[in-house]
């Protein structure tokens, strides 16, 4: 999934008006947030608290298998399940599936459902669950269809099992199936009804309370949740871009957890007291991309001059404040898929006889597509502007708003662009896409049909190791023909009060709300 | 005025402002579809096929001829139904209204706090002209002008919430639901918002006193030899209220057309925020159903307003 927006501003003789209201206000300082609407009608709501967490922006819309956008899947996380979901080392347990087996063959997946699941309206969680949420993915064409293109079929066997049939061998069938809430197993009558994106109804640890569409997201706690009933009664998101209000908040204790924090800010926030920060390499990646089918990038040794002239370790620091983890592959360092590289570094008189043995003649004008909804491209396009200046090359930088960005990438009209992909956990997820010549999101238009062999075979070699192999050999390759010049992986960085225990901040970006407590309020 | 005046009066406006209404769909609707940028690609993500494309081209009906979205768009605007939200599925009606309550309380509070330091200095100023008085509110006006919203509203995030303590940093709770968490919500934004066009307002303020302070008739009132609170309550204050009234209602226009800034710092649910995210992910008709809204609260605010200048001035008809 591309990067969805996940981002993130006295004098005073305060008036006789005002100053009235003030006095009125203060009066009542320092209370907490109750949950209206929940209060009525609470289905043995506890007396637990409420965590109070700010995230950077609000959710389009609250069906699971509908949104592409981050800040739903943040709430979503804690209101759905999926059959089978990634524990804190991305390797996938059960969740809505107690267990499963693959037939000899390798194109049959058997699925024992838990039993006794309920869903938020009380209704029985069954096979036939599984089989219209999949089914719907794929009859409505949702945009998580591609995960299915090796599913042939999806039955209920008997009310507890689910069989999946795969066309081939599909080692990746588990992380497609569990590796967001984008697969999540929805209701029936929930979606048929419309309500599914306002009012969703998951088997979930939380159900939603109430969505005031741009104010606040409530969730209580669900005491039926199959995993057991979460130590908190309830979350209450709230949306808030302005990184430096929800930090504000956080210290003012008016918010518990928020993920909405400008890298500018983090060492500051790192001395506060009452604060813990917590960061976690993520396995998402930024990379840059040359067009290929603009002379001269369609040579590899002019785009192997462009990875030895760029300072990687000014980038990092520009655009994250050291939070970020240097990498010249997509995999992250501590993922059981990670593969050493270290090929590129900054060499300018190698840069220089690359461009010669690619005929490239000086000067030259690159076009640098960059957007302001990711303020890192417009930070690491200047720093390369000047990286590249030395070698002839004149740097246009063109920023857009994302999604002219899209527009352009798709249509091929940039020479150079910098993004990056989010929610990777199958080395699948890493390559595939992104440098098959079939490849759905292969803007750069590169071709090697060793490369593509090897990600054919990847798909469905079932043995670990040889897996292993395998995509380590395209990865280097890609990286040695530079169709991706990978810059590094970030950080997951998130902030929450020191009141808040049994929280971990996630390096698939998950998160999770049912295993923490809060004490004090 | 007759009663039958300021019927025909209001009845010429309200025609007059559907046929800008129409002027504005019509604008609107050519520019959101001319701005690059596909709509089903934003709301799909990357990682999608082919096929999902055309599937959601196709429900949201992206795929018909433009005139034809236009003419089914205006058709149904006149229902007061303004179609369904591309990103959401949720009607836009619904979704403006939701938002209008934070708009208008934002603005009413900021447009209370502007004018309660914008009247009594402008007014000041003007009938002090070049005296010390005149100069700090020409400097602290021209001061408040230059101050970035975004920083402003920072700074009292910083004075009167973390180090006072005495508001809330961001949020919003609706009236009707807690008057007293309400009013705490909206201050710090409220304040931001009215401070910033009190420094606008006690300029222009300044200026139209002045004007009629050097005005003929005023002249004659002094000579005449009426007392200084008379010439300056009949005469220059009640004559300069035509413009204060003016910038009283651009400035209110204003507020309620969105201050996006103000909003994204205080995290508060208003319209500029909400058009601001539409467009970013090219919401067609969220953004339309947003501006129209906006064009409509313009519209109302200068008719109230030109009803108050024959209220303010008799002399002025309502024809």
């Amino acid at each position: 999934m591309r990067r969805p927006p996940a981002r993130r501003a006295l004098t005073a003789g305060v008036a006789g008006a005002a100053a009235g209201m003030l006095l009125l206000s203060a009066c009542s300082a320092g209370e907490s947030v109750d949950l209206d609407g929940a209060d009525g009608d609470a289905t043995g709501a506890s007396d637990l608290p409420v965590l109070r967490a700010a995230i950077a922006g609000e959710p389009d819309q609250l069906d699971p298998q509908s949104t592409s956008s981050y800040f739903a899947f943040q709430v979503l996380e804690n209101v759905f399940d999926t059959l089978v979901e990634p524990d804190e080392n991305l390797e996938m347990q059960p969740a809505l599936a107690e267990s499963w087996e693959v037939s000899d063959d390798q194109l049959t997946w058997t699925f024992h459902l838990r039993d006794g699941v309920t869903f938020h309206d009380g209704s029985d969680f069954t096979a036939e669950d599984v089989v219209y949420s999949y089914d719907r993915i794929v009859d409505e064409e949702l945009s998580n269809a591609w995960k299915f293109a090796a599913v042939a079929d999806v039955a209920a066997v008997d009310d507890l099992t689910v069989d999946i049939t795969v066309s081939q061998p599909t080692p990746n069938l588990l992380s497609n199936l569990g590796g967001f809430k984008g697969m999540a197993i929805v209701e029936q009558g929930n979606v048929e009804s419309g309500d599914i994106t306002t009012a969703p109804i998951g088997t979930g640890p939380f159900s939603l309370a109430s969505y005031s569409p741009g104010e606040s997201i409530d969730l209580v706690a669900n005491p039926d949740y199959w995993g057991g009933a979460p130590g908190i009664g309830g979350v209450h998101y709230t949306f808030v871009s302005e990184g430096s209000t929800a930090i504000a908040a956080l210290q003012n204790g008016e918010i518990d957890w928020t993920d909405s924090i400008p890298a500018q800010q983090l060492e500051q926030l790192r001395g506060t007291e009452g604060v813990e920060v917590g960061t976690s390499p993520s396995n998402d990646y930024w990379y840059l991309a040359l067009n290929e089918a603009n002379a001269p990038w369609d040579s590899v040794a002019a785009r192997q001059a462009v990875a030895y002239a760029i300072d990687r370790e000014s980038i990092l620091q520009a655009v994250s404040y050291g939070t970020a983890e240097e990498n010249q592959l997509a995999i992250p360092e501590d993922s059981v898929w990670y593969t050493e590289y270290d090929e590129y570094d900054l060499d300018l008189d190698r840069a220089r006889e690359l461009l010669a043995e690619a005929g490239v003649t000086t000067p030259l004008t690159l076009d640098f597509l960059a957007t302001s909804d990711y303020p890192e491209t417009v930070t690491a396009a200047q720093i390369i502007a000047s990286n590249l200046e030395p070698l002839g090359i004149t740097v246009d930088i063109r920023t857009v708003d994302f999604a002219t960005w899209l527009d352009e990438q798709n249509t091929g009209s940039f020479d150079l662009l910098m993004m990056g992909w989010l929610g990777n956990i199958d080395p699948d997820d890493f390559y595939y896409a992104q440098h098959h010549s079939d490849g759905g999101s292969n803007a750069q238009g590169y071709s090697n049909p060793e490369v593509d062999a090897l990600l054919d075979a990847g798909r469905v070699e079932t043995d670990d190791d040889a897996r292993q192999e395998l995509y380590a050999q395209a990865a280097t390759t890609i990286a040695d023909e530079a169709s991706y010049i990978y810059l590094y992986n970030p950080s997951v960085v998130q902030a929450w009060s020191t009141d808040l225990q049994d929280y971990t901040a996630r390096s698939d970006r998950a998160i999770r709300f049912r295993d923490v407590t809060l004490a004090g309020s | 005025m007759t009663g039958s005046g300021a019927l025909r009066f209001l009845a010429r406006r309200v025609l007059h402002s559907a046929v800008v209404l129409l002027g504005v769909m019509v604008v609107v609707f050519a520019l959101v579809h001319l701005v690059p940028g596909d709509p089903v690609r934003i709301a799909l993500g990357t990682r999608y096929t082919e096929e999902s494309y055309q599937a959601l081209r196709a429900a949201s009906g992206l795929d018909r001829p433009l005139l034809e979205q236009f003419v089914s768009y205006v058709g149904h605007a006149l229902t007061g139904d303004l179609g369904v939200s591309f990103r959401s599925g949720e009607p836009v009606t619904t979704t403006l209204l939701q938002r209008l309550p934070a708009t208008v309380s934002l603005a009413v509070v900021g447009l209370l706090v502007a004018l309660a330091i914008s009247l009594p200095a402008g007014i000041w100023s003007g009938l002090h002209e070049g005296r010390l008085s005149d100069a700090v509110v020409r400097v602290t006006s021209q001061a408040g002008v230059s101050v970035p919203d975004f920083w402003l509203g920072q700074m009292l995030i910083l004075v009167v919430a973390m180090t006072l303590g005495l508001l809330p940093t961001s949020g919003y709770v609706a009236l009707s639901q807690d008057p007293a968490g309400w009013a705490r919500h909206v201050l710090l934004p409220g304040l931001t918002v009215g401070l910033v066009a009190a420094a606008i307002m006690t300029r222009y303020i300044r200026t139209a006193v002045l004007e009629v302070a050097h005005a003929g008739h005023v002249r004659t009132a002094r000579s005449k030899g009426l007392p200084p609170r008379v010439v300056t309550g009949r005469h220059v204050v009640r004559n300069a209220m035509i413009p204060i009234l003016t910038i009283t209602g651009i400035q209110l226009a204003t507020i309620l057309g969105g201050v996006i800034v103000v909003e994204v710092v205080f995290a508060w649910p208003g319209l500029g925020r909400l058009v601001f995210d539409a467009v970013a992910a090219r919401d067609y008709a969220l953004v339309q159903g947003a501006v129209l809204l906006i064009a409509v609260l313009f519209l109302v605010v200068n008719l109230v307003v030109d009803v108050l200048y024959s209220v303010v001035d008799p002399r002025i008809r309502l024809s």
